[in-house]
């Protein structure tokens, strides 16, 4: 054996591999009689075991015990979301009748939004329909608030003139919040506040409902809210005045 | 639990596919260490090993049903997927000790004097690190064959399915890579110098 095929097996001598009994001898005595290859195969077996020194330095190493808790979860969760078999899945009909269901659901809804927001047959609104043209006229004539209340039938006598009905203030039957809208005119009146202590029976004589200008302050005083933005404004009000001259009742107009 | 110690890791592989964790469990164990070394002595990195050793372990969770028995052992199969985590990992973070002279620098010399012997100049911890820090600047293609074959003792055969490769060049690229961590073990300058018989002895061949 010469140093150049000494070189080739030098690695697997030092390092205790196996191989040929024949080739192992004459690496041997090649290393007995040439000092440069020996010096080559101790410089191997220094490495080799500086190798096999920090293999075992290591062995003993092993990935943290988070690791596995970290891979454990992963399966478990990995497990715990596995998709159903196809056969087991909800059919497509099912979500055809979830529409359906959700259509339907919507067309009630808007049946019963548009039932509960039509138009409420006030009598007091059909009251207000002749307001404008009889504001100077007496309030008997000028409100006849329940006159259109109940239907008359057409061979119901009717009178040609009315008996003047006793008018009932609406703000001692509701609320003084209670707004009311005025279809024809486009506006929007709240109740009668009384102005004084009254009652009914101050206003059989009848009176006059008188269309007025105040500051929007005033209605402060009883009780409304005001936009402090428009604070300097104008706000519209109907005065009920009684025979007497005296205001009894006022309500405001927007 | 006994009971599945006995099976081999294909028959784990087999039952934790099947959902079963008490096998994945016995799979882990028997296997968490040598892919976690692997991956520390290619990356020189703590954080680096205990990622790929989790990636490599989800990897199998996911795609085990990759793994061909007849192909190889499921040993090997884990050491490749690691390989090519740490791989794709270090090319990441540029971790890969570049192979030139500055980093011979950081790498304490087995031959502090021109004794012919290097390693024995330095306690048995020196030489360790020495040997580490020289592993770790190999380049990638030799550190992975001084890893598997030197250090997680790994055939020659068994090592070649793991690179994807002959053996002859695991063979070759071993030789190649000895003969590198000796030069980085091994200043150059100080066997120029005390005229050493390793300088010759590469000469004696040629």
């Amino acid at each position: 054996m010469n140093c150049q095929k000494f070189e080739t097996v030098v690695s697997e001598l030092a390092r205790g591999q196996m191989m040929a009994a024949e080739l192992r001898g004459e690496a041997l005595a090649h290393i007995d009689a040439c000092d440069d290859c020996a010096l080559r195969f101790r410089d191997e077996q220094m490495l080799t075991r500086g190798l096999l020194s920090l293999a075992a330095e290591m062995d003993s190493l092993e990935a943290p015990a988070m690791i596995e808790a970290n891979v454990l979860m992963a399966f478990r969760a990995r497990n715990a979301v596995v998709p159903a078999p196809v056969s087991q899945r909800r059919p497509h009909s099912a979500y055809w009748l979830a529409a359906v269901a959700a259509m339907l659901l919507l067309a009630i809804s808007v049946f019963v939004f548009r039932w509960t927001n039509r138009p409420v047959a006030d009598p007091r609104n059909a009251g207000n329909q002749e307001e404008p043209q009889r504001k100077s006229q007496p309030v008997e004539q000028a409100t006849p608030q329940f006159a259109n209340n109940v239907p008359v039938p057409e061979d119901e006598f009717v009178p040609q003139r009315r008996k003047p009905r006793r008018m009932q203030p609406a703000s001692l039957s509701r609320p003084a919040n209670n707004q009311v809208a005025n279809h024809v005119t486009n506006e929007i009146a709240t109740d009668f506040i009384p102005l004084s202590y009254m009652n009914a029976a101050s206003l059989q004589d009848g009176g006059q409902i008188v269309r007025v200008q105040l500051p929007r302050s005033a209605l402060v005083n009883f009780g409304l809210p005001v936009n402090m933005d428009r604070y300097n404004e104008k706000v519209k009000a109907d005065v009920l005045f009684g025979v007497d001259g005296t205001a009894r009742a006022i309500r405001f107009v927007q | 639990m006994n009971l599945k110690n006995d099976l081999s890791d294909t028959e784990l592989l087999r039952s934790m596919l099947a959902g079963d964790d008490e096998a994945l469990t016995l799979l882990y164990r028997r296997r968490q260490a040598g892919v976690y070394r692997f991956a520390l002595q290619m990356s020189g990195s703590k954080p680096i090993a205990e990622d790929v050793t989790q990636e490599v372990f989800l990897f199998l969770m996911r795609e085990g049903h990759v793994f061909d028995p007849t192909r190889g052992s499921l040993s090997a199969f884990l050491f490749g997927v690691a390989r090519n985590f740490v791989l794709r990992r270090l090319r990441v973070e540029q971790l890969l000790a570049p192979l030139n002279d500055e980093s011979d620098e950081e790498i304490p010399s087995l031959h502090a004097t021109a004794d012919l012997c290097p390693l024995e100049d330095l306690t048995r911890a020196e030489t360790i690190d020495s040997v580490r820090k020289a592993v770790l600047s190999l380049p990638a293609k030799y550190r992975e064959v001084v890893v598997l074959c030197e250090l997680q003792d790994v055939s020659y055969g068994e090592t070649a399915e793991i690179l994807g490769c002959a053996i002859g060049t695991v063979r070759s690229r071993l030789h190649r890579a000895r003969a590198l961590l000796l030069a980085k073990l091994r200043p150059v300058g100080e066997f120029e110098e005390a005229g050493s018989a390793s300088v010759k002895s590469a000469r004696c061949f040629a």
